[in-house]
């Protein structure tokens, strides 16, 4: 056996070899003497190819002097890449900026530069800046891209049994109870072991509604509304009343799960966020799209638009004049609409007005007329101390449908927790 | 004849090397992790704070809360390896070395190794899809469970590394000399017998062995639980460990702001719980156990 293996493995030390050799002079020649290149960190493995291939070599036509190489990171272990690069000097020049507390405490231990005064940058309305300001309120990232968050549907299956799309809570409980009646598809594809998803794609798209959006988020930032107001406690309970509509086992179906359960034509109804347009169209079912119910009809309706990518200069960047000219480029209206065009279920934040030509990605951008916007509850300010709301949110969503919690005894815990480090900015 | 002092002056040198990727990869980086949890550095700057954090780790309502959580569900994760994984090893250890299979040995042996050669993240990626409630042999959410999953995925972790203790107690066995044996045949001892008065006593310190590897192990375990269920592991924390959470504590997490001394007090406890009971183990039972000469 031994000596059969031995060929095999001089070949393959004498083909890493080769590798090797052919590695170290491509990186010695290449790039012409004034030609910058500057990194770009990130957390968007699943864009890498639209990044290199339409975005990316858009700018380098524009700006023949600067390269760019993206330099992604898989989004759970992007925040503890970025720290130990920039903690040991080994940061990208430029890269994404995580919305809200977690980019305020990067920025308090001087991960970027500020940037006001970029070209571009006022292009922006305030509450797309507001994500990735610093404590003395100056921008530090070029806001990329938002994400939105509704309800897909399967039409065959709504035309098949004859529902109208709803607009009320009590005309959505209605559709969920007749497919739950005819007993051939679930209702509802939604899992509960990530407790993220239960957070940003349903707590947090049914709650505006009732807890009036900014009004209720900003309240509870300054401290004149309690998680345990019946705004709050109602929109727990509409979470929890969802369980008898969700699949067998939910308990352990992951997100993954459910994104097969409803592409496979076998669910009816899935709260998700617009980045998945692309994956929940991919068997080619007949997708659509409806916002988040109101509680009765004529309601103002509320929608979460949630700033989700900014990208910022890093402070240590030894390239920061090209650094920046690929920042201002980001900062403008060329950028978004090719960004949002390949990149569909992104939406631009910029205030020029911008195309999409996926049909999902227009339906969710058409679901903001009309509709007041709000980012997620927990993440700004409040998120900042241990427990932070987000992930305390996350767990004790999942105590609600696995262990039947009661929305009281939750929203109790939740505030209890808060009250325990968080002292209301006035 | 070399003179002692010049031999010892030798070894050192020979020793050096060694000792020093040692001091400066291992020791240097666990005394300032040590150091680190004695500091607060909040707002850029840092100070002393004495046991300040051992003191907010173990008072804080809610951080102590999550640190005897994860503690449990650590010593449940090793009293599942411990119950399940080291007597099933030692079962196909026995197995293997007996005679009614010598011939297809290293098939067997090979086919049970090969699970510990695998990557966790395809484990737990087989695992969850085998026991899916959807698509899956069992309708019931193991994972889902609080009370379920966090023996659910020890059992993950034990299928996987049932190799590790198997080929460590199957080198020990097959170690032992045929004249033993033979003479306890001759003695009329039957096979059982022979294993438990002959052959276990001999392994006696190489099982004491992988046990206290075991408890190492999973204490510092983290990578399973990470892979199936990322660091902020639900629900409602039931699967998190201590592993789990130092990573969430130290790094942070998409939501969670990274708290470094915080993460180092709790990487410094976990290192003190297990030098304190390893060292208590090689002191008081290890020593004990009879070593025969072969």
């Amino acid at each position: 056996m031994r000596s059969k293996l031995a060929p095999l493995a001089a070949l393959t030390v004498a083909a890493v070899g080769l590798a090797l050799a052919g590695c170290s002079t491509g990186g010695g020649s290449g790039d012409g003497a004034d030609v910058t290149t500057i990194t770009f960190g990130n957390w968007r493995v699943e864009d890498a190819s639209l990044w290199e291939e339409n975005v990316i070599p858009a700018f380098e036509k524009a700006h023949p002097d600067i390269k760019v190489t993206y330099q992604p990171t898989g989004t759970d272990d992007y925040n503890a890449a970025i720290q130990s690069q920039i903690e040991s000097g080994t940061g990208p020049d430029v890269m994404m900026c995580r919305p809200f507390d977690v980019n305020r405490a990067w920025i308090k231990d001087g991960y970027f530069d500020d940037l006001s005064g970029l070209d571009g940058i006022d292009g922006f309305t305030d509450t797309a800046l507001a994500a990735w300001q610093g404590d003395d309120g100056d921008p530090y990232c070029v806001p990329i891209a938002s994400v939105l968050a509704g309800f897909y549907y399967n039409k065959a299956i709504f035309s098949e049994l004859g529902l109208k799309v709803p607009t009320t809570m009590a005309e959505f409980t209605d559709v969920l109870k007749a497919i739950k009646d005819d007993g051939k598809y679930t209702p509802l594809a939604l899992g509960s072991a990530d407790g993220w998803q239960l957070s940003y794609n349903v707590l947090d798209s049914l709650g505006p509604n009732y807890w009036q959006g900014e009004d209720g988020r900003l309240g509870l930032i300054d401290g004149t509304k309690k998680l345990t107001d019946p705004e709050f406690v109602d929109a727990f309970q509409a979470v929890s009343d969802l369980k008898s509509y969700m699949p067998d086992g939910f308990e352990s179906l992951t997100y993954e799960d459910q994104m097969q359960l409803f592409t496979l034509g076998k669910a009816a109804i899935m709260p998700d966020g617009s980045w998945d347009v692309t994956a929940a169209s991919a068997t080619g079912l007949d997708v659509g799209i409806f916002a988040p119910p109101v509680q009765k009809a004529g309601d103002q309706r509320y929608l979460q638009e949630m700033p989700d990518q900014g990208v910022g200069l890093n402070a240590d960047s030894k390239n920061k004049d090209a650094a920046k000219v690929f920042l201002s480029w980001l900062a403008s209206s060329d950028f978004q609409s090719i960004y949002v065009d390949k990149v569909p279920g992104f939406f631009s934040m910029g205030s020029e007005p911008v195309e999409y030509t996926n049909a999902l990605a227009q339906e969710f951008a058409d679901l903001k007329t009309d509709a007041l916007l709000t980012p997620r509850l927990q993440l700004d300010r409040l998120s900042a101390g241990t427990p932070p709301l987000d992930d305390d949110t996350w767990a004790v969503l999942q105590t609600v449908l696995n262990d039947g919690v009661s929305a009281e005894d939750a929203t109790t815990t939740l505030q209890t927790n808060l009250d325990s480090w968080y002292t209301p900015a006035s | 004849m070399i003179r002692t002092g010049t031999r010892y002056r030798l070894l050192a040198l020979f020793v050096l090397p060694a000792l020093l990727v040692y001091v400066g990869f291992s020791v240097y980086p666990l005394l300032s992790s040590v150091a680190l949890s004695f500091f607060d550095t909040a707002d850029g700057g840092s100070v002393f704070t004495g046991f300040g954090n051992y003191v907010y780790l173990f008072t804080d309502p809610y951080v102590s809360e999550r640190f005897w959580n994860a503690l449990r569900n650590s010593v449940l994760f090793f009293g599942i390896h411990l119950v399940v994984e080291l007597p099933i090893g030692l079962l196909m250890a026995a197995l293997l070395t007996s005679n009614s299979i010598r011939r297809s040995r290293g098939v067997y042996r090979t086919l049970l190794f090969i699970p510990a050669t695998l990557s966790v993240v395809i484990v737990g990626f087989l695992w969850r899809l085998i026991i899916n409630p959807l698509w899956g042999l069992i309708s019931f959410p193991l994972l889902g469970d609080p009370s379920t999953a966090l023996p659910t995925i020890s059992l993950m972790s034990v299928w996987q590394y049932i190799g590790i203790p198997m080929i460590f107690l199957f080198t020990a066995l097959i170690a032992i000399p045929d004249d033993i044996l033979e003479a306890s045949r001759i003695d009329g001892a039957r096979a059982w017998s022979t294993f438990w008065q002959i052959k276990f006593p001999l392994i006696l310190p190489q099982f004491g062995l992988i046990s206290i590897l075991t408890y190492i192990w999973t204490f510092n375990g983290f990578d399973i639980v990470y892979a199936l269920n990322g660091s902020a592991p639900g629900p409602n924390y039931s699967t998190d460990i201590l592993g789990t959470m130092f990573y969430r504590t130290f790094f942070g997490s998409s939501g969670q702001v990274a708290d470094t001394d915080l993460g180092a007090t709790i990487a410094s406890v976990v290192f003190f719980i297990i030098l304190v009971t390893t060292a208590a183990y090689f002191v008081v039972l290890q020593r004990r156990l009879k070593t025969y000469e072969l």
